[in-house]
Formats: C-alpha cells, structure tokens, sequence
C-alpha cells in the first residue's frame, strides 16, 4: 500500500525471509529444544530425501512411491474430466437436465471428498480403485462446475445465430459452446487437478499399500520424521508441477483463442 | 497564509520514461481559486496530486503555505473524481471522520457536522449509505466531508466529471456559493473550459504531455469588470459577451494545442 | 421463469433417488446390503449411534467433539490468518519477506501435515487443531490479502488525506473494504477445516464423526459409514449457513448496494 518496492530490495527481503524460516528451523532442530526424533533439521531432511531416492523404504524407494501415487492420481482425474467437463456442458444447455442434477450436486458437495474413504474402501478396495474414487470426488466437482459457468455464459447471440443457421444440437455444443467456454474448463481443469492431487494424498494416508501417502504414515508410526518431511516436500513439488503443466496448457489455449 | 507555489516541477512515472510535467512555475494566492485546463493526460491532475502530497516532484519543489509538501494532510482537502466515499460509512461517519482524527470533542464534532450537513442540503439523509445517494448527493457529501475540516486549501480533481449535465450545472453553482461565503484558496482540475471560467479567478492552459504551462488567463478582473455576480444563474452569465470572449480564447488556445501534437 | 419450477423439479429428483435407493438395496434390489445399506439398516444405525452408542460415545458426543475441533482449528487459523493477511496487504515490506516463505509452504496439501501432526502431538486434539491450522490459515490469509489489494486507491487516499491513524485507518478503512474477500477466505477456510478434521480423525483418533466413519468402515458396516456421512454433510452445511449468516448481518452496506442505486 506504501507503493511498490524495487525489484533488487524485493529480491533481498524475500531471500531474508527464506533464510530465516530455513535458520529458524535449523537452530530450534539443533538447539535440542525439540527432540531430535521428531524435528530434524533442513539438511537432514535433504540428506533424507537423496537416501530415498535409491533405498526402499515401506516397500519401495520414492520414485516408486510417486509413481504409483501418480498413476491412481492420472485414473482418477481423467475420469473426472471425462464426465465432469460434457455433464457441465450438456448441463449449461438443457435446462431440464440442469434441474435435475444441480439439487443433486449442491446435496452432495456438502460431503467432504475424503468422508467418501470408507465407502470407497468398501466398493473398490485399497489398491487401487478406492483411492481413484476419492480423487475422482476432489477433482469432479469444479471440472462440473467450469464448464456449467462456461456454457452458462456464453453470449445468447451466438447460440441464436447457430440455431438460426440450422444446427443440430451435438455441432452446437462441439462447435459453439465448447470452443465459447474453453477458458473456463480449462480453468477448472487446473482447480480440479490441485484438488484432486490433495484428495489422493488423503486416501493414501488412510486406505493404501503404496504410494507416498503411504510411505508417510508407515514413516510416521516409526518416527522417522525425515522421512515424513521428505513425503511433504515430494507432494509439494509434485503438485507445483502438476499445475505448472497445466498453466502452461492453460497459456497455450489462452493463445490460439485469440489468434483466433 | 495559504497559497500553493510550484518551483520548477518536474515529474517523470516509470524508470523516467514517461514525463508528466516539465518545468511548471505555478503560484497560487491565498484565497485564490485558480483551475487548470488541459487536454487529458496533460498532468493537470499530477498537479494536484503533487500538491496533495500523494506524489512528489522528480525536481522542484511543491509548497503549501511557505512548507513543501511531505504527505497528504488535511490542511490540503481532496475532492475526488469518483467521490472516494467509504462505501461502509454513513454519510455521518464519512463527513465526521476528519473531526475525530483531530480529536474533537464529540459535542463539538455533532454541530460542525450537522452544520455542514445544513449547507450543502443533506437533511434527512444522515443516516444514508453512500449506494443509496445518487452520483450529485455523493459529491455533496465527499465537498462536505471536506470543507467540514476548514482547510486552508481545497483540491478538486475534475469534481463534477462523473455526474450528468444537469446536476453539474447545479453543483457549480452551489460552489460558487460556497466559495463567495467562505473564501478558499482552491486548485480546480477540469476539462471544461467553460466550468473553469465559470468558477476560477484564474485559469491556467497546460500543454500536451509533457505538461507544460502555456498561458494564465485572468477571469476575476473581468468577471468584477462586468459584473457577473449579479447573475445567479449560470445560463444567465454564459450569456454574457464577457464571458463568451474568455471562453474562445481559451478553447483556441487549447485547440492551437491540438494541432500542434499533431506534428 | 418461475422460481417454484426448479425446485420443484430439485424436489422430484431427491425424491425418486430416494424411492431409487429402497428398491434398489430392496430384497431383490441391484445392489447388495453389504455394499450399500437400505434405508432401514440405516435408520437402525443411526438409532443405534445415538442411543446406544458406537466406537465408545453416542452420537452426539462424536458430533460433539468433531464440531468442537472444527470451531477451535477455525478461530485459531483465522485469528492468525486474517490478520496475517492484513499485514501482508498493507506493508510492502511485510509481503517481500513473508511471500517466499508462503509460497515454499502453500504447495504441502492440508492432509499431508497429518503423519507430522499425530507424530509431534499424538492423536489427542491438539493434533488435530494443528492440522486444521495448517489447512484453513492458508485461505485466510491469501483472500485476506487479495481484499486489501481490492481496495480502490482513492479510498485510501482519502484516509491519508483525512490524517487518518494507522490504528484506525486498519480498523475503519482496510478491514471494511477487504471485508467481503476476508468472508469469502472464511467460507473456504471453514471448508478446509472439516475436510481436514474428517481425514485426520480418519487417519487416527479417539472420538469424532472421522472416528465413526473410520470404525464403520473396519467393522464393515455400510448403515454406519452412511449415517456419518449424512452427519458431516448436514453439520458442514449448518456451520456454513451459521457463517453465511454473520457475513449478512456485517456487512449490511453490501446487501444496501444490490436493493438500490
């Protein structure tokens, strides 16, 4: 509010601040305030993360961990934008159909993704398609949404023109509300991947036997806090990277929509 | 003592690249009402910002009184554009809410703010939030809110901008009252020369960017010569071959400005 | 386009769903009971959860004890996020220190601190409230920050202007105007804490509708996962409305805007 700060002095402060959580962090671990067992120091955690690289840890090393977290996380998430994104469109242009599923909608969002665990467990198991349903949970509800609001706003003139001109209704929805309302999916896409990404992280941590969620609990019922802080660390970058792909996918569209 | 006095102001935004003002020596009297008219963008309104103390000169000195500026105060009240009333306050509370960062007594704060409740014709409003005025009823309060503080200087940014022809005839005219009873020194920004004629004892033409000062046309001497004040309508001394005179003037000059950016 | 249409259509939908579910869990129904209870196993279970008990508490002791966590994790996060959030909107300095450090965090998901939670503080409550921190403070304090941002410049200008105090200026300026953004960061925190307090109970505690859900689910009962699902659903929705509520009730120059001008 006191103006904007130059570039370098903003440069400077943020590096204070990271350096300071870092020493923080690094001499309460070191001061023996706090058990060593329960906070370990940055480098610890670090020299922790490379071990994990290579050594198994709770039935297999972290690459492995990721990969299977990754590979529930892909399922779960096509799935949801294979029925979210055209239930949304569709949706957007049949008002009875809007009618119908909205109540519906609205009654179940209220359910936390993870409160969907246990009956998940129940249906399809532990391994893989339980967790998938609770991803599918997080990652449903805004791919929806997106493309509901997309379909809903698109401007009435162009729809009329289509209409006018004769077109059956499937080349409307491919041709005129899709491409109208890509932004918004597109944004949803990426809310519902960050969700998503969230919700498998819940699930692994109660019903899994892979997977870094998984790592993370047997890690906790040992005490191997580093172990813990690395889980964090990889969910964290996996995430950032996983929305990075998107945003990028996000740019791409942004662009040829309007070239145009 | 108020008066406003700019020393060779420069101002540039940006790494320097954009200059707003160059060179301006402006000096405005105490109890003077002096606007300024410019083509948009000219840095008329940097003007007022400089001597409100939102922004400071990149050269030269601003002064108000014989101190230059150093931060926004209320011996310099603004009146906005866009009226900055605090949407969440009543009309009240936004008129009072320079009082009570004086630290004056509650009794006294209730009859100044009802006194200037009085003036600009807001009873019965009060208790009002400001979505619930309409765009002229809003700049009343916004003018109250500042002449409530009795500020040795008044700074009006294009004041009457956002509100239709009819109620701006209106205002102008109230202002004019206002400022015959209660003499300030004021800076007017406007674009509308004939506003500026109407109301200024002087008006001064700034150039296209970067602003410069080009001519200072003097209005009171004439508007004494002949006389306006018997009229209290402002159709009545638009009429006036006066009047007229002055206003060509200053559109050719300003129109000479045009052309002349064209080049 | 008459109102009474879509909810009467809402009503029809809820309604053969409802009629859906007994045939379909029915004696010769699609779907077995021990996959999705009837209507009548769950009607006995939710008796059974609140005369009798299960997993050692009634029913209203583990909504209880859910809604009490979920209450002091929120006050926590937003007594420290909102006015994190403010001190982040209003100094530049502030925000070019603290931002890094947010962003370093903001990417760990909510649910992740759990195994870092239980780990230092066990499976009590301050375990949970500290993971209830982690995921409702972050949304405090981003939309806390983003409403100062949307304040319009001549506002705060004409506090400076008006020599406003800092103390006031925060108190009457900033949190008015960054108000309706402070609200919407409290509904998307107050969200966060139930996820988060449903998957930590879930993960490990001793009382709480996660507990509930997680004992069901080990017991394979479906009547039971189903009523504590209901039950998360249905005290979710009611802390909401009870935030939409107080929302409505502050900030009353909002609702004036819409009515007139």
């Amino acid at each position: 509010m006191t103006g904007a700060l130059d570039p370098a002095r903003r440069m400077v402060l943020g590096l204070a601040g990271l350096v300071g959580f870092f020493g923080l962090w690094a001499l309460v671990a070191a001061s023996g305030l706090v058990g060593k067992a329960f906070l370990p120091g940055p480098l610890e955690v670090a020299e922790r993360l490379v071990t994990l690289l290579h050594t198994s840890f709770a039935g297999g090393t972290l690459p492995q961990h990721l990969a299977s977290s990754l590979q529930r996380f892909s399922a779960g998430y096509l799935l949801a934008a294979a029925v979210g994104v055209p239930l949304g469109l569709l949706m957007g242009r049949f008002r009875l159909l809007d009618d119908i599923v909205s109540p519906l909608f609205d009654a179940l969002r209220f359910i936390a993704p993870i409160a969907w665990v246990p009956f998940a467990a129940l249906w399809f198991g532990t391994g893989f398609g339980g967790p998938v349903l609770i991803i599918f949970s997080g990652a449903f509800p805004p791919c929806l949404l997106n493309a509901y609001r997309g379909a809903r706003q698109v401007e009435p003139r162009y729809i009329e023109a289509a209409e006018m001109l004769g077109t059956p209704t499937h080349r409307l929805i491919l041709e005129v509300l899709l491409p109208a309302a890509t932004p918004s999916i597109v944004a949803g896409l990426r809310i519902g991947a960050g969700l998503g990404w969230q919700s498998l992280v819940g699930a692994e941590l109660i019903v899994a036997s892979t997977g870094v969620g998984y790592m993370m609990v047997q890690a906790q019922s040992g005490v191997a806090t580093a172990t813990v802080m690395v889980g964090m660390a990889a969910i964290g970058l996996v995430g950032v990277l996983i929305d990075i792909a998107l945003r990028a996918l996000e740019a791409r569209i942004h662009n040829r929509l309007e070239r145009a | 003592m108020s008066s406003i006095r700019f020393d060779a102001v420069s101002k540039s935004f940006g790494a320097g690249q954009v200059k707003a003002l160059d060179d301006v020596d402006l000096a405005i009297a105490d109890k003077e009402f002096l606007a300024i008219v410019g083509p948009s963008g000219c840095g008329k309104t940097t003007c007022l910002r400089l001597a409100a103390g939102f922004e400071f000169p990149t050269s030269g000195r601003v002064l108000v009184g014989n101190a230059e500026v150093r931060e926004p105060g209320p011996d310099r009240a603004v009146v906005f554009q866009q009226f900055a009333l605090f949407p969440w306050k009543t009309v009240v509370e936004n008129i009072e809410l320079g009082l009570r960062n004086r630290n004056m007594p509650r009794e006294e704060r209730r009859i100044r703010v009802m006194e200037a409740v009085e003036l600009i014709g807001l009873n019965g409003y009060e208790g009002a939030y400001p979505h619930q005025l309409s765009g002229g009823m809003q700049q009343r309060v916004a003018i109250a809110r500042a002449y409530v503080l009795d500020p040795q200087v008044l700074l009006m940014d294009e004041p009457f901008g956002a509100l239709d022809a009819q109620t701006r005839v209106v205002m102008q005219e109230e202002l004019v009252r206002l400022a015959r009873r209660n003499p300030r020194t004021v800076l007017f920004i406007t674009h509308g020369v004939e506003e500026a004629v109407y109301l200024a004892d002087r008006v001064a033409i700034m150039t296209r960017r970067p602003g410069r000062l080009k001519e200072i046309v003097d209005v009171k001497s004439i508007r004494e010569a002949e006389g306006w004040e018997r009229y209290s309508r402002i159709e009545d001394v638009m009429d006036l071959e006066s009047f007229v005179h002055l206003r060509t003037h200053i559109w050719r000059s300003l129109r000479e400005e045009k052309t002349g950016a064209a080049h | 386009m008459p109102l009474g249409r879509r909810s009467a259509i809402g009503v029809t939908t809820l309604g053969l769903l409802v009629l859906a579910w007994f045939m379909a869990t029915g004696a010769n129904g699609l779907i077995s009971p021990g996959r999705f209870p009837t209507p009548a196993d769950t009607w006995t279970a939710g008796l059974q959860a609140m005369v009798r008990g299960y997993g050692d508490a009634t029913l209203v002791v583990h909504v209880l004890q859910s809604l009490k966590l979920v209450a002091l994790g929120f006050v926590v996060s937003v007594a420290v996020g909102v006015p994190l959030g403010l001190l982040m909107g209003t100094s530049a300095t502030a925000e070019a220190v603290l931002n890094p450090v947010f962003m370093l965090l903001r990417p760990i998901p909510p649910l992740a601190w759990i195994p870092l939670a239980i780990l230092w503080f066990g499976l009590g409550d301050t375990a949970k409230i500290m993971v209830i921190f982690f995921a409702a403070f972050v949304p405090s304090v981003i939309n806390t920050q983003a409403g100062v941002r949307t304040i319009e410049r001549p506002l705060i200008e004409a506090a400076r202007m008006l020599g406003t105090p800092h103390g006031r200026f925060i108190r009457e300026v900033v949190v008015p105007g960054a108000a309706p953004m402070i609200f919407t960061g409290l509904r998307l925190s107050l969200q966060a804490s139930w996820t988060t307090l449903v998957a930590a109970e879930l993960v490990g505690a001793l009382a709480g509708l996660g507990h509930l859900l997680n004992l069901a689910q080990q017991d394979l009962y479906p009547g039971m996962i189903l009523v504590g699902m209901i039950c998360v659903a249905i005290f979710g929705a009611l802390t909401t409305a009870l935030l939409g509520l107080v929302e409505r009730r502050t900030l009353t120059w909002v609702r004036i805007k819409g009515d007139t001008a």
